[in-house]
């Protein structure tokens, strides 16, 4: 996608599907002010991707959101922290499977 | 020397939201910075999804509470999107005249903390306040709210525009553009100013590109970026302005930059303004997503004052299924290891001040 010219990593983000989880990849290409979606599917057990760090430094921050808020194993990278403060990564709250409202508690 | 730890917060360094950075440094100088965010999210992506659309927009307007119009109008421009709403032509003008506005009194905030967080204190910052109240005035006397104003409406505003709104527009933008002038006076005839904000924290085109920074930090790197050119919504393509880029992606650069699009901003306000056609321009409330209209997906994405924001949402009949936020903030923070490594200690404020940083819209 890069030698096409899509040299700009607008956002990663992902879906809940329940039966599948679907990674979206927004590149989008400066010269000719081009968008592109590239779209994954995960089955939502034992998910992992590889990391697009090398060619996008920006993918740093959504792909340990990603890992944080989906669940997602990220592979390829070091098993840093993760992005948000005083966050465990238990839980998966962005998938449909943690229901808001629910009395929630921290296991520690 | 010895490298040290340096625990920076939780604390905003301008006390605009909380963020805390471990800094390490040899002697003054800056080896790796780490920012830890998160102190103030709230979830809001899985509220939203939670939530009937129209109880969403007063979520958005706090993402960020210093220019709230224009993440309210994100979110609302997403809903017209999804359901095939026109937005009416006199909606149109005048919702670039408020966003314009709402634009203007960002940069006038950032102006006036930015030459604060540096030690230029308090002249400037009254002197921008006092314009920003201005604005701020304009858009209570239109919206009815002074911080957080919910004015947008599925296909328009929620009121017309009151009658004598054209007059004092006319004259708040001759005002602004006399006292917005007079800043360089003050900034860049001072050598304390300078010497802080010129060369600090610069970050190369390409580095820029690779990390993905937006807004005035992308355009003061040189590259020559804006969505209200890229892919114009409203009538933003029948308006002439220009897109200020700097050269060298410094402290500096990203003020000039600001200070050039508070200028463009006036010039755009005054097209609107004399092309403002007359018309209905009230819109009807948010409901339902009825099926025939429905996509599978809205991507949907705006020049806010602050950077490039997106919105990729999964519409649902009542609801938003999943609603995905694209915060300029939030990509800009991540890149601040890349400007200040290498830099004084004393500068990282000066850098993280120039970003440019809201928390609400980070932490989210």
């Amino acid at each position: 996608m890069k030698a096409r010219g899509f040299n700009y990593l607008v956002k990663i983000t992902a879906v809940d599907y329940t039966s599948y989880v679907e990674l979206v990849y927004i590149l989008y290409n400066l010269s000719t002010k081009a968008q592109e979606i590239v779209k994954v599917k995960l089955q939502p057990n034992g998910m992992e991707v590889e990391t697009v760090m090398p060619i996008f430094s920006a993918a740093d921050w959504y792909e340990r959101e990603l890992s944080e808020m989906f669940g997602i194993r990220i592979k390829g990278r070091n098993a840093r922290r993760l992005l948000l403060e005083e966050w465990d990564g238990v839980d998966a709250p962005l998938m449909k499977s943690f229901v808001w409202g629910t009395d929630y508690k921290r296991q520690s | 020397m010895a490298m040290m730890r340096i625990n920076v917060g939780p604390l905003h360094p301008s006390t605009h939201g909380v963020l805390r950075l471990v800094v390490d440094v040899d002697g003054d100088t800056i080896m790796n910075v780490e920012p830890h965010i998160g102190f103030l999210h709230r979830g809001v992506e899985k509220l939203c999804e939670t939530r009937m659309y129209m109880q969403n927009p007063s979520y958005f307007e706090k993402l960020d509470y210093i220019a709230p119009m224009s993440w309210q109008e994100l979110y609302v421009a997403s809903v017209e999107q999804a359901m095939g709403v026109q937005v009416k032509e006199a909606a149109q003008y005048a919702r670039v005249i408020l966003l314009e506005f709402q634009r203007i009194a960002n940069h006038l905030l950032w102006t006036g903390t930015m030459a604060n967080d540096i030690g230029q204190m308090f002249t400037i910052f009254m002197w921008c306040f006092r314009e920003r109240d201005k604005v701020l005035k304009l858009l209570e006397d239109v919206t009815g709210g002074r911080m957080f104003y919910l004015n947008m409406r599925l296909g328009g505003i929620q009121r017309p525009l009151p009658p004598d709104f054209k007059d004092r527009a006319y004259a708040l933008a001759d005002y602004l553009e006399k006292k917005v002038r007079e800043y360089p006076d003050v900034l860049d005839a001072n050598s304390v100013f300078m010497e802080r904000m010129r060369g600090v924290g610069a970050i190369s085109k390409e580095d820029a590109i690779n990390y993905g920074v937006t807004g005035p930090v992308l355009r003061a790197a040189g590259v020559e970026e804006d969505v209200r050119r890229s892919s114009p919504y409203y009538v933003y393509d029948k308006m002439d302005f220009r897109i200020p880029t700097g050269r060298n992606g410094d402290c500096y650069d990203r003020y000039r930059v600001r200070y050039e699009e508070m200028l463009q901003s006036i010039r755009i306000i005054r097209q609107a303004l004399d092309t403002l056609p007359d018309g209905d321009m009230v819109g009807a409330p948010i409901k339902l997503i009825g099926p025939p209209a429905k996509p599978d997906i809205v991507v949907a994405r705006r020049e806010l004052p602050k950077g490039e924001g997106l919105i990729y949402m999964v519409p649902d009949k009542q609801r938003p299924y999943r609603i995905s936020l694209r915060a300029p903030g939030f990509v800009n923070l991540a890149a601040l290891p890349k400007m200040a490594v290498g830099a004084k200690f004393a500068d990282l404020f000066a850098i993280f001040g120039s970003l440019d940083i809201i928390f609400g819209e980070t932490d989210r």
